[in-house]
């Protein structure tokens, strides 16, 4: 019963959606409340975590680990969710989608997150996932009078139980070769032979289709421009920080003796997503379809690390997915402001010339899309940096290499929307508004990434605390 | 108080900037009022040191840590550390006020003092560093403050190439550096000063593989430091950039191009004497270096006709000077010679941006003259200003120069004496151009045609206020401060913040020598006026006569001449002939133009590929795990 | 002895035999005695409320499928419910409240979509 103590935070989460609920529903009108009260229980979980010990520690029967990796990943996907529910409030209420369900299905894909994260077992990660995606298929589609929401749910629902079906299948092989579901049996088991492989393979798309690397990622642009845009801006970080985190944990855990098999495959992945990522983006004009590419790019990035194989190549992925989430919320914060005659515009071509309406918003979005591209000296550009040093010491060259051609492409299409903004003809002003819940992410992310370069070790202390063995 | 002296600066350029949304005055004096403090707080600082030696390493917060590699940010404050405080920190806050006087026409003030500021602050974190990684920092930001101040009335064509030929005459030197700093990590395996010159007698005698010669490595890495040092103080072959500085606003030569920056190299040769002292070769390289400068400088500075351009020159002289002081193994005299130097040079620029000012931004001193009842003030502050430089008796210049010479003599090498002989006459030829300066600026008839002579006045208060100070300066900072910095217990002020490993051969010094020097610069007065005042027909027979030499001196010993052909003009050829036949037609076609050509196509493919149908996006899924699996299959 | 184990058998023969017998004679007194009046409609299948060979993507009430989905849900629970209450001696206290907890999520569910109006036909 010891045991319950470790998982306060998961309780305390699952407590709260349950009463979240019942307010919700026997009140009339209650989103302005469900939505005040999931922050206030955000807060208060990240209170939670920071409190506890930082202990390693597994419980029931070895099937969930609380470790400063996951500890890790949990703040991460708490406090990004905090500053996407944060800013999508206006745009939510905008498109009339003020359902009091929208934050507590977030709520609820966080707590599939988390058991996700901290499992060590393939059931029970297998069960966080579902929980992650039931919920994600329900944020896609929720502005479901609008027919291209609907399609972005549908879409991601299908191809979504396509990936979950490999994997289950993938777990099934490995359970059904090795005898167990443990991943600390699984990975003491010797005999890895050609059906355990193969059942690696089967989860290594599973992962791959959820953090959206080619070729899986097809869901991605269809899905991030049909979401409404508060979701995509959820989309886009904190599932994608948790799928890092458990394909981390897949990949140095139950399946760390089978690096040389699982390498090649990675390193195909990320190259497969670099270039798509840098190469697609080019062609968009529409700005979240732009992003979603963006992410399949930066995911390519950070599947480089894992690849690296070495334990300073899954710190730097951890550092590169941090860094990635900042730049992200800063720019769906800033794509939230582009609102013309009530009406929200996602073409790139809107932005033409919004320098001289908004200096400062797109002075703010100038800063974000340098990062992104990568250039120094701000916090993009060490995120880029870890991982080509991981990549270069495990002496993979041809990866580093070809990431910095990439690098070089996708530079193009954010320096393309930085000249629309400054140089091009300007258009009829956006909507002028103040509202710090949008501002307060943009400003506190390009301080992030202006100022990281003052004090680089800070990330990487606080990273190298983290190991997973 | 130390993280005030350096961080005020700073909070001034900022500030100072924001501040024009309240008008330039705010600006102007914010900036200026915070400078002052820092430069108050620099001399308490450097008083405490003196009198009760309270120095210490302040850490402002760890910058770099990676593995055994720490690299801090911090304040250092030892006795070379606080004079440099002292002199970098008084001049600028002079400056500043002379500043608000001088640009009061301009329209970028606000611009114009935050660049000032930054500079202080730059040069403060130079100057007070633990490593050489903040050294370089602080190194790159006096280079870019300099680069924006030369270039500071950017309308101006030769202000923009002056100032671009500065950056990359001191890239050179940048790059000479920074290579001698990669060599210290390298080998050392530390960047902070201590640990680096602890470490320095043990590797003595390492010999390194460098470019195929098998050379001593301290001895390489003094030579690359130095490259560094040459660069940002314009040394010989490296000066070319310092005259053409002389495009900026004259507060800015006044503070950047004579008292602080240019003074950098010094400083870094001197505050590396630990490494330098296991370094005979680089030792008498730098020697040399700073003996052909100091002469070739002065030489230059006999013919030139801009007022700022003569001063420049002097300044380089100057600077050989104290290179060759360093050289010698006199570190604490160069070091010396800077203190006195920031004081008169300043004191010089400033006067002849008051004259400047006064003459409608006029330069030429053919088109001056006679001014000096006009301009009573100036024409003193120039007087003492030239005296000190001279090395007239008892002023500050005097207690330095000669000391520097001396010491030359003192070390008993062969390069030593030659070191002395260099010094004296550089000495004669310095009294003689300072005074062509004098004569032809305020004495003599008035030449100009723009402007009658009734129409010039004095200058104003906050001009004259940082003259009457740097008078005092010029005249009393040698013989005040000669028994600390110089004296015969020296060690006693410098304690271990130099290294000085040979002791001076000879213990006195012969009286014929001591007296040289003032004999021949008070000589040097009446010649000049005969010269230049009364005989002006002879000299121009001399010019005349002797027009090759009068045209290699005008000339600038065509280094200008030399560089276009040897570097400039090549570079140009071979840069134009890969930019048309290889970049256009080779590396664009085939390289940005072809791939981007090869994208665009790309991406269009990849975009329809996006059907938007999900049984083709399932396609695509299952298609990417056979293929999965068969790479697996296929490396196995 | 190859008898006797038949023998174990007979009562289930027996048993078939009755319910064979007994259903074809209904059919059968069915068959005869029931009055014939057949016409298209009579003939056609039914399915649901739908023609049995049409498009697929014909839209019906979504209503349909809700329920169908609710009653996915209690229909898992009771197959849930069944192995637990078989083995809860063996399972104890952790057993009984882990089940008590999942019923607790459920009727959280349950009352939430009553309260939306998702058990309303209109």
């Amino acid at each position: 019963m010891l045991a319950i103590k470790f998982l306060i935070p998961e309780i305390f989460l699952s407590i709260s959606i349950f009463s979240l609920l019942m307010i919700g529903v026997f009140i009339k009108n209650s989103f302005e409340i469900i939505y005040r009260l999931s922050l206030f229980v955000i807060i208060l979980i990240i209170l939670i975590i920071l409190s506890g010990d930082s202990e390693s520690i597994k419980i029931f029967s070895e099937s969930f680990t609380i470790d400063r990796f996951s500890l890790y990943s949990k703040i991460l996907i708490l406090i990004s969710t905090f500053f996407v529910l944060l800013m999508s409030k206006k745009y939510i209420v905008d498109i009339k989608n003020n359902k009091f369900e929208y934050p507590i299905i977030i709520l609820l894909s966080i707590l599939g997150m988390f058991i996700m994260v901290s499992s060590n077992d393939l059931i029970l990660f297998y069960m966080g996932l579902e929980l992650q995606s039931l919920a994600l298929y329900i944020l896609a589609s929720i502005d479901r009078d609008n027919i291209k929401s609907s399609e972005a749910g549908v879409k991601y629902f299908v191809l979504s139980a396509l990936s979950s079906g490999l994997l289950l299948y993938g777990c099934s092989l490995i359970y059904g070769f090795t005898g167990s579901t443990n991943f600390e049996e699984i990975a003491n088991s010797k005999d890895f032979n050609v059906g355990t492989i193969f059942g690696m393979v089967f989860i290594l798309v599973g992962l791959a289709f959820k953090v959206s690397a080619v070729p899986f990622h097809m869901w991605t642009p269809d899905v991030y421009q049909g979401s409404p845009t508060s979701v995509t801006s959820f989309f886009s970080v904190v599932p994608k920080a948790a799928g890092i985190a458990i394909f981390i944990k897949f990949m140095y855990l139950p399946f760390r003796d089978v690096l040389n098999q699982w390498q090649y495959i990675l390193v195909f992945m990320s190259i497969a997503s670099m270039i798509l990522g840098a190469v697609a983006a080019i062609g968009q004009t529409n700005i979240k379809r732009l992003m979603a590419y963006s992410s399949i790019g930066h995911i390519g990035y950070a599947i480089a690390g894992i690849a690296a194989g070495t334990e300073n190549g899954f710190k730097s992925t951890l550092i590169y997915i941090s860094i990635y989430i900042v730049m992200n919320i800063g720019a769906f914060a800033c794509i939230l402001l582009m609102k013309r005659d009530g009406k929200y515009v996602e073409e790139i071509e809107e932005l033409s010339g919004v320098s001289k309406n908004h200096p400062m918003m797109s002075f703010g979005l100038l800063i974000i899309l340098f990062s992104l591209a990568g250039i120094p000296p701000l916090a993009g550009f060490f995120a880029k940096f870890y991982i080509f040093m991981a990549v270069i010491e495990s002496e993979m060259y041809t990866l580093a290499i070809i990431g910095l051609v990439t690098t070089v492409l996708s530079a193009f299409y954010y320096i393309r929307i930085i000249k629309i903004m400054y140089f091009d003809e300007p258009k009829k002003p956006f909507e002028k508004f103040v509202d710090y819940k949008i501002h307060g992410p943009i400003v506190l992310s390009c301080v992030l990434l202006v100022s990281f370069f003052i004090y680089p070790s800070i990330l990487n202390e606080i990273v190298s605390n983290i190991s997973i063995f | 108080m130390e993280y005030a002296i350096l961080f005020l600066p700073l909070v001034g350029a900022i500030f100072g900037y924001l501040a024009k949304y309240f008008g330039d005055l705010t600006s102007q004096l914010l900036t200026t009022f915070l400078v002052c403090v820092s430069a108050i707080l620099s001399i308490v600082l450097f008083y405490n040191g003196i009198f009760h030696g309270t120095y210490g390493n302040y850490l402002i917060y760890q910058w770099i840590a990676s593995g055994n590699f720490v690299v801090n940010w911090s304040i250092n404050i030892d006795p070379l550390s606080s004079i440099m405080l002292v002199v970098v920190s008084v001049v600028s806050a002079l400056v500043h006020i002379y500043s608000i006087g001088y640009m009061n026409h301009d329209p970028n003030k606000p611009r114009f003092m935050s660049y000032l500021s930054l500079f202080t602050f730059s040069m403060l974190v130079l100057v007070v560093s633990d490593n050489f990684l903040q050294l370089f920092f602080g190194w790159e930001g006096v280079g870019l403050c300099s680069y924006l101040l030369i270039g500071f009335w950017y309308k101006k064509d030769s202000a923009n190439n002056a100032a671009i030929k500065a950056f990359i005459v001191n890239r050179v030197g940048d790059f000479g550096f920074a290579i001698g700093i990669f060599l210290i990590f390298m080998f050392f395996g530390t960047l902070n000063y201590n640990e680096v010159f602890q470490l320095v007698p043990e590797f003595s005698q390492e010999k390194i593989n460098f470019l195929g010669f098998n050379s001593n490595l301290i001895t390489l890495i003094c030579l690359f430091l130095f490259v560094g040092a040459m660069g940002k103080s314009a040394q010989f072959f490296l000066h070319t950039w310092l005259p053409d500085a002389m495009e900026g606003p004259t507060p800015v030569s006044a503070l950047i191009h004579a008292a602080t920056m240019v003074t950098a190299g010094v400083f870094l040769v001197v505050r590396c004497s630990p490494i330098f002292e296991y370094s005979q070769v680089a030792l008498n390289f730098v020697a040399i270096i700073g003996m052909l400068t100091a002469f070739f400088a002065a030489s230059v500075a006999i013919v030139q006709n801009d007022i700022k351009r003569i001063i420049a020159y002097s300044t380089c002289s100057q600077l050989g000077y104290m290179f060759f002081a360093a050289g010698v193994g006199a570190y604490h005299v160069a070091i010396f010679h800077l203190f006195t130097h920031a004081f008169f040079k300043a004191l010089l620029f400033l006067g002849s941006g008051s004259v400047i000012h006064s003459l409608n931004d006029e330069q030429d001193i053919r088109n001056m003259g006679g001014i000096w009842k006009q301009m009573p003030f100036t024409w003193i502050a120039m007087i003492v200003g030239t005296l000190a430089l001279t090395g007239f008796p008892f002023l500050s210049g005097y207690y330095s120069k000669d000391a520097i010479i001396e010491f030359a003599y003192l070390k008993g090498t062969n390069i030593g004496y030659f070191a002395a002989s260099i010094g004296i006459i550089t000495a004669l030829l310095t009294a003689i151009y300072s005074w062509r300066l004098i004569l032809k600026t305020f004495h003599g008839k008035f030449n100009n045609e723009h402007l009658s002579k009734s129409e010039i006045h004095e200058s104003g208060m906050v001009i004259i206020f940082p003259l009457a100070i740097l008078i005092l300066g010029s005249i009393f900072a040698g013989f005040l401060f000669k028994d600390f910095l110089i004296g015969h217990h020296y060690v006693d002020f410098w304690k271990d913040s130099i290294l000085i490993l040979q002791a001076f051969n000879h213990s006195h010094i012969p009286m014929w020598l001591l007296y040289t020097t003032p004999i021949l610069v008070t000589l040097a007065i009446p010649l000049s006026y005969s010269l230049y005042i009364k005989n002006d027909k002879l000299l121009e027979r001399i010019k005349i006569k002797n027009e090759l030499v009068y045209k290699f001196l005008l000339n600038k010993w065509y280094f200008d001449e030399l560089y276009n052909s040897i570097f400039v003009k090549p570079v140009k050829a071979i840069g134009s002939f890969f930019w048309k036949s290889g970049d256009i037609k080779t590396i664009d076609r085939f390289g940005p133009d072809g791939i981007s050509k090869i994208v665009k196509i790309i991406s269009k493919k990849a975009t329809k590929f996006q059907t938007g149908y999900i049984y083709d996006y399932a396609f695509v899924m299952l298609i990417g795990l056979s293929l999965l699996l068969t790479i697996f299959i296929f490396y196995k | 002895m190859f008898f006797d184990f038949l023998l174990e058998y007979l009562s289930i023969a027996i048993f078939l035999f009755i319910a064979l017998a007994l259903s074809i004679g209904f059919i059968a007194v069915n068959f005869a005695f029931s009055p014939k009046n057949p016409d298209p409609e009579k003939l056609s299948a039914y399915e649901c409320g739908f023609e049995a060979f049409d498009s697929a993507r014909s839209e019906f009430d979504v209503r349909f499928y809700l329920v169908a989905i609710l009653f996915i849900i209690f229909d898992l629970e009771i197959a849930f419910l069944f192995p637990w209450s078989v083995s809860l001696g063996n399972i104890g206290l952790l057993g009984f409240y882990s089940m008590m907890i999942f019923l607790f999520i459920l009727t959280i569910g349950f009352i939430y979509e009553w309260k939306k109006g998702a058990l309303e036909w209109e």
